[in-house]
């Protein structure tokens, strides 16, 4: 029986927003465990469930770099473009009454935007595994995150760009270069925005695809790429604000 | 003419929402006179992208070129931002009725 501070697996996966068998895999694998009672049932703590759905960022960095794909809480999972519509939508609504971000939370929902269509503009027709985004934004922490297991920059952008061979080096032209062409695929340059945004208003960017990671920091025109120890698939970007 | 993106929503964002814009603003389009100025009215619009624009905006540019105008962008900084690069990467200004 759960105590007072414990709640079933069952309660757990709805406040969790997945089943009861993704929880179960979860104990299994060490990703989240549950505490077994005497009889040997599985309950958890409300507040370890608190601590793992506010980590937002772990939870993507870790979606986007193991090999097969880990499930997602439904309500952080956007499998296509028209979900994440909706999901901005909602984005715009809490933002647009934080009076801390008044003047200039139309921008943090375009940047968002721009990054999270980049991935479905990108990888229609050729998702390696799962198809969407995860999508997530904590207004307390000030946050926004986005990620996909799409192909990432570089692969994407050598169809306009065949010469570029670095994660690194595709990250620079995607933030920097107007690609022109439109063939085989429009080019929004809508990452050469974020950059411009993030120069004049108060937001940071931690971008990373591949072994390459990009920070961009209000105010500074300075584009810091390093590559990473670990390698990731498709794209990672963190939005503090 | 006149045409109210509000009526598009009032988050402008995907490519693919341009497109649909775009092609959704064809038949209107063929009311116009060959001399009439086309008004592009920003009025309500909260979020909008270079994606969106690019797709929308840019092709009735290149067909109105100084015969539209752009009104009521107000002082939205995801209009504002997105029309500069636009502009940037397109090499025509917008003309803008500034309130």
């Amino acid at each position: 029986m759960a105590d007072d501070e414990n709640i079933s697996i069952g309660e757990a996966a709805g406040l969790m927003d997945v089943s009861i068998d993704t929880l179960r895999r979860w104990d299994e694998s060490g990703k989240f465990k549950a505490i077994r009672t005497a009889g040997g049932h599985r309950v958890y703590r409300k507040h370890d469930i608190e601590i793992f759905l506010s980590d937002l960022f772990k939870m993507a960095a870790e979606w986007v770099s193991t090999p097969e794909p880990s499930e997602l809480p439904n309500k952080l999972y956007c499998p296509t473009s028209s979900e994440f519509q909706a999901r901005l939508q909602k984005m715009q609504t809490i933002l647009g009454s934080d009076a801390s971000v008044a003047n200039y939370f139309s921008l943090l929902v375009a940047v968002a935007g721009e990054i999270g269509n980049n991935s479905f503009d990108h990888n229609i027709g050729n998702w390696p595994d799962v198809q969407g985004v995860l999508f997530a934004f904590d207004t307390h922490k000030k946050q926004i995150i986005l990620a996909d297991r799409g192909l990432g920059v570089l692969r994407t952008l050598k169809r306009v760009r065949p010469e570029l061979s670095t994660h690194g080096e595709a990250l620079r032209v995607a933030f920097t270069e107007v690609v022109s062409g439109r063939t085989p695929e429009a080019r929004g340059n809508g990452l050469k925005f974020v950059r411009k945004v993030i120069q004049d208003y108060p937001l940071n960017l931690l971008f990373q695809t591949g072994n390459a990671s990009l920070i961009l920091k209000h105010s500074e025109s300075v584009l810091k790429i390093e590559d990473t120890l670990e390698p990731i698939r498709g794209c990672l970007a963190l939005i503090t604000y | 003419m006149r045409v109210e993106l509000i009526k598009f929503g009032n988050i402008l964002i995907s490519r693919q929402a341009g497109k649909e814009a775009f092609a959704a603003f064809q038949s209107s389009l063929k009311s116009i006179s060959p001399d009439e100025t086309l008004e592009i009215d920003f009025s309500g619009v909260i979020t909008f992208t270079p994606s969106w624009g690019d797709e929308f905006l840019t092709p009735l540019q290149n067909q109105f070129k100084d015969k539209m105008i752009l009104t009521n962008i107000s002082s939205n900084p995801s209009v504002i931002e997105s029309l500069k690069i636009i502009e940037q990467i397109s090499h025509i200004p917008f003309k803008v009725a500034y309130n």
